[in-house]
């Protein structure tokens, strides 16, 4: 179970971890543009996480990297070097697939041990090999059992150590979790982590749960619609979205009509600084998260509430202004009372500097 | 991938050749006569040799009757299993089996073994009259009962498959709480969901009882089959023209069967 | 299986459960009496044939293992081989060609080109017999079509022969063939071949090393099963030569026919037994292959 406590058998960091590159890549299937030019860098040593909605061409991206995938132009560089035209099984990116790519006829031992064997490894050295790596993602004692035998939370480490078996330059995860149960989610996750941040190796890590990608990586970029929406760490990928989809993908986002004069905006009767790109139109939506909006119980208040759910700490109030736009707001559980669905209230913001977009309804 | 399709195309040419040929050779073979040219005297003849019309008529009631006993034998029981009583399950599906492992030679020599039991030992019991009536040349019984034997096998695995892509148990409680009886759940819940395992089953067993030939040629009966055999003795081409519009014939019911319950594919997968 | 027996917690889901049980005996019992009658009595009637024989001058019947030993000597030994023989190459040669049939059929993207090839193999698996003799006699008989087209009766072909009745049973092996390991064929995942790739192996190493092992099963359990179907054909041979070519089928309906020497009248079912023999033999085998491939392509 704990990675870093078994130290026995001290995973060599990858010798020199690698920089990967994505050059302008386009993929056309039929119709449908997977990728529309993507440009992105991944750091020597990171957990890069690409998130994005079904069909952005997050999967796309890292099948080429893989070498699953052609480009129709754009090219795929490993430490400045172009792999593009580079088949598959010399790719040297170990990937860990969404589920079931173990092969059935193997026990997790063999399955480990399986690129060695292509490799023409010898028997006794690839066994004692493996047995290194199922140790390493602690399944030491199930190197006998066949897929079918092992649960789906094991059958993920063992493609995780069969991944990492030819110690590639780059490690690949394609939504490695996302068939597993919410338990094991969470803490293999944890482990994929520790274990990426022991070895130091590259990772890329698809995933559309947005809340796995801000949790485990370094960066997390989001793609939308074939293209890169941004790319920078967790905190300032939530704090700071560059732009409406991903202050609507990230998190909860709420839209308050506004108007935009010169650098600040008029909204909720203030008027506060706008941050980042400032548009051309002057009706524009201040996207706020929900624990930036204050909601406070008055009887002049002309928002009412319309709806509240219970979080735990917090409690969400959904509230409807005069103007008929709903916004969300997350208030701490003792701060709610008397805040019944139909009570007259008053939202305000911080004086902080906010994101505007044009209006879209 | 260019090659790929090459070679895809390549496989399914020569199989199409080799699946194909026969046929179209057969229609040569019966209209274009050595010596006489295109003729279709072949198929002129079928109708007035003998035993036409009896022939193909015998075959199509026993398929009738074989599918009507196996199908009535068979859905209760297995509807019954999914239900309930889960240790019958493993007993139903052995004896299904088990004539899988009795080729049809073997189990006609049973069969006719039994039968000589009957003028040699019950001659005096009213259980002699059942023998006769079982061998009745007109209709006999015995082939239904060897039919029903030996469709058992296709008819479980078509049967079993249906069912498992229905979950009975919540069909059968859904229809109860909507005040079904136990009747009415299993005609009008069950039935129909179990529409197209049961044209499977139908069309696998027409297909076995309407080519069947070994049972009903050792045991002395003349369906289509044993016809077709015995009339090609006096004349080749009259046995392959009628070879020919037996095999025109089973297709077609097959396809009309096939076009009552949309996509049907038959599966021995055993 | 059945969500039934979880819900039995509670009183009347009990009594509907017993109530259920009591029906299935009941919707059970026919068809197990049925069997008896018309499968058991038969099978029964063969074993007890097999080891009985009948003193011709006093009409008594005794035990004795003398039809099987019989069976199992010259002419019948000839023709148990001959049928093991025939039913090997062919099954052999079955399910060397079904293969890159079935993969061919698997891997098109032309939906109706699927179903229309798997529908005909249902059709052809099934419908062999007497119609498909009378087709090949037409086509490669000593008068058939192409024999009389190509004059291949000069470059030794004879359809009467083994090789002859090789090509017809492939009529109906193959398709049986690509209907048996078809759901194997599907059931190979993708990401089997990716992550055999993603390990550093060729296409070749990919089908050594994954796809062959894991369809291993399969293969045999087609190949075992084509054989058995091959093994029991009766009519194909019947319809097409006759008895010149020696099978244990054919030796079973001459003997039964009443063909045999004085006191082996019995050995038809002791040749009968023979095959049941090997046909159990057969699904001894085959069961296990079949269980194993279901795990792992599930």
């Amino acid at each position: 179970m704990t990675v870093l406590d078994n130290t026995a058998t001290t995973p060599q960091p990858a010798t020199q971890a690698a920089t990967v590159e994505f050059r302008r890549l386009r993929r056309e299937f039929g119709p449908t543009v997977a990728l529309a030019g993507l440009d992105l860098t991944v750091r020597p040593g990171e957990l890069l996480a690409l998130l994005g909605p079904s069909g952005c061409g997050k999967t796309t991206a890292l099948r080429m990297l893989a070498g699953f995938e052609h480009p129709d132009s754009g090219e795929v560089l490993v430490d400045g070097e172009d792999v593009t035209r580079v088949p598959a099984h010399r790719r040297d990116a170990g990937m860990v697939f969404q589920s079931y790519s173990l092969f059935p006829h193997l026990d997790a031992l063999d399955n480990v041990a399986f690129g060695l064997r292509m490799r023409k490894v010898r028997t006794a050295q690839r066994r004692s090999r493996a047995a290194e790596l199922l140790d390493l993602v602690g399944l030491a004692d199930k190197g006998a059992r066949f897929p079918h035998q092992l649960s789906g939370g094991q059958q993920q480490r063992v493609a995780l150590a069969r991944a990492l078996a030819l110690r590639p330059r780059v490690l690949l995860l394609d939504e490695p979790l996302s068939a597993l149960d919410a338990k094991v989610r969470l803490t293999l996750r944890e482990e994929i982590r520790r274990l990426q941040q022991e070895l130091g190796i590259t990772t890329l890590f698809v995933t559309h749960d947005q809340e796995e990608a801000l949790s485990m990586a370094d960066r997390v970029a989001v793609m939308h619609a074939g293209r890169l929406e941004q790319c920078a760490a967790p905190a300032e990928l939530y704090g700071r979205p560059a732009t409406a989809f991903v202050a609507g993908f990230v998190g909860t986002t709420s839209r308050i009509p506004g108007r935009l004069d010169g650098g600040t905006v008029d909204v909720l009767g203030r008027r506060l600084p706008v941050d980042g790109r400032i548009p051309a139109v002057t009706e524009v939506d201040v996207l706020v998260r929900p624990e930036a909006v204050q909601v406070r119980a008055a009887d002049d208040g002309d928002a009412r509430v319309v709806a509240t759910s219970f979080l735990g700490a917090a409690v969400r109030v959904t509230v409807r202004l005069a103007d008929g736009a709903e916004i969300k707001a997350d208030l701490p559980a003792h701060e709610t009372a008397g805040l019944t669905a139909g009570a007259a209230v008053d939202v305000s913001l911080p004086d902080r500097p906010v994101l505007v977009t044009e209006r879209t309804s | 991938m260019a090659r790929l399709n090459l070679w895809r195309w390549a496989v399914l040419g020569l199989a199409g050749l080799y699946f194909l040929v026969p046929l179209a050779a057969s229609v040569v073979f019966t209209v274009d006569v050595p010596g006489q040219g295109v003729t279709l005297d072949a198929y002129t003849q079928i109708f007035s040799t003998g035993g036409f019309g009896s022939s193909p008529l015998l075959s199509l009631e026993l398929a009738a009757v074989t599918v009507a006993v196996v199908l009535l034998l068979m859905v209760p029981a297995m509807v019954a299993l999914r239900l309930g009583s889960p240790r019958l399950r493993p007993v139903v599906e052995v004896v299904c089996s088990l004539p899988l492992v009795v080729p049809p030679i073997a189990f006609v020599a049973g069969i006719g073994t039994v039968l000589k039991w009957g003028p040699e030992q019950l001659s005096r019991t009213p259980l002699f009259q059942t023998f006769v009536a079982i061998q009745n040349p007109d209709f006999p019984v015995v082939l239904v009962l060897a039919y029903v034997v030996m469709a058992l096998p296709f008819v479980y695995r078509a049967l079993d498959a249906g069912l498992r892509s229905v979950d009975v148990g919540t069909l059968v409680e859904a229809a109860r709480s909507c005040g079904a009886g136990w009747p009415q759940a299993l005609i009008r819940a069950v039935l129909p969901n179990l529409r197209g395992a049961l044209l499977n089953a139908s069309f696998l067993t027409l297909a076995l009882v309407l080519g069947e030939f070994t049972v009903a040629q050792l045991l002395g009966f003349q369906p289509f089959a044993v016809w077709i055999v015995n009339v090609s003795g006096s004349q080749a081409q009259l046995s392959v023209a009628v070879s020919v519009l037996s095999l025109l014939v089973t297709w077609a019911l097959l396809l009309v069967l096939a076009g009552f319950g949309g996509r049907t594919r038959p599966t021995p997968r055993g | 299986m059945t969500s039934v027996a979880v819900r039995a917690d509670t009183a009347p889901a009990a009594g509907l459960q017993r109530r259920r049980r009591s029906l299935g005996w009941l919707a059970v019992v026919p068809l197990l009496a049925f069997t008896a009658l018309a499968f058991g009595l038969p099978a029964m009637a063969m074993l007890d044939g097999a080891f009985t024989v009948r003193d011709p001058a006093t009409g008594a019947t005794s035990y004795t293992a003398g039809n099987l030993t019989a069976s199992l000597r010259g002419a019948y030994l000839t023709a148990l081989l001959g049928s093991v023989k025939l039913s090997a190459v062919s099954a052999g040669l079955g399910a060397l060609l079904g293969l890159p049939l079935a993969q061919a059929v698997v891997t098109s993207r032309h939906r109706a080109l699927r179903e229309a090839v798997l529908t005909a193999s249902g059709v052809l698996a099934n419908f062999g017999g007497v119609p498909l003799a009378f087709a090949f006699v037409a086509t490669l008989g000593n008068a058939g079509v192409l024999t009389r087209q190509f004059g291949l009766t000069d470059q030794g072909w004879d359809l009467y022969s083994f090789w002859g009745l090789v090509v017809v049973y492939l009529y109906f092996l193959l398709p049986l063939m690509v209907l048996t390991i078809t759901p194997a064929l599907e059931g190979l995942r993708s990401q089997w071949r990716e992550a055999a790739q993603n390990n550093g192996a060729t296409p070749a190493q990919y089908w050594r090393h994954v796809a062959l092992p894991v369809l291993l099963p399969s293969l045999l359990g087609g190949l075992v099963l084509l054989f058995g179907s091959a093994f029991a054909a009766y009519a194909t041979a019947a319809a097409m030569v006759g008895s010149s070519i020696p099978l244990v089928t054919l030796q079973i309906a001459d003997a039964l026919s009443g063909n045999v020497l004085v006191g082996q009248e019995n050995v038809a079912l002791a040749l009968s037994l023979d095959m049941v023999l090997v046909a159990g033999l057969v699904m001894a085998v085959y069961l296990p292959l079949q269980r194993r491939s279901a795990r792992w392509l599930a």
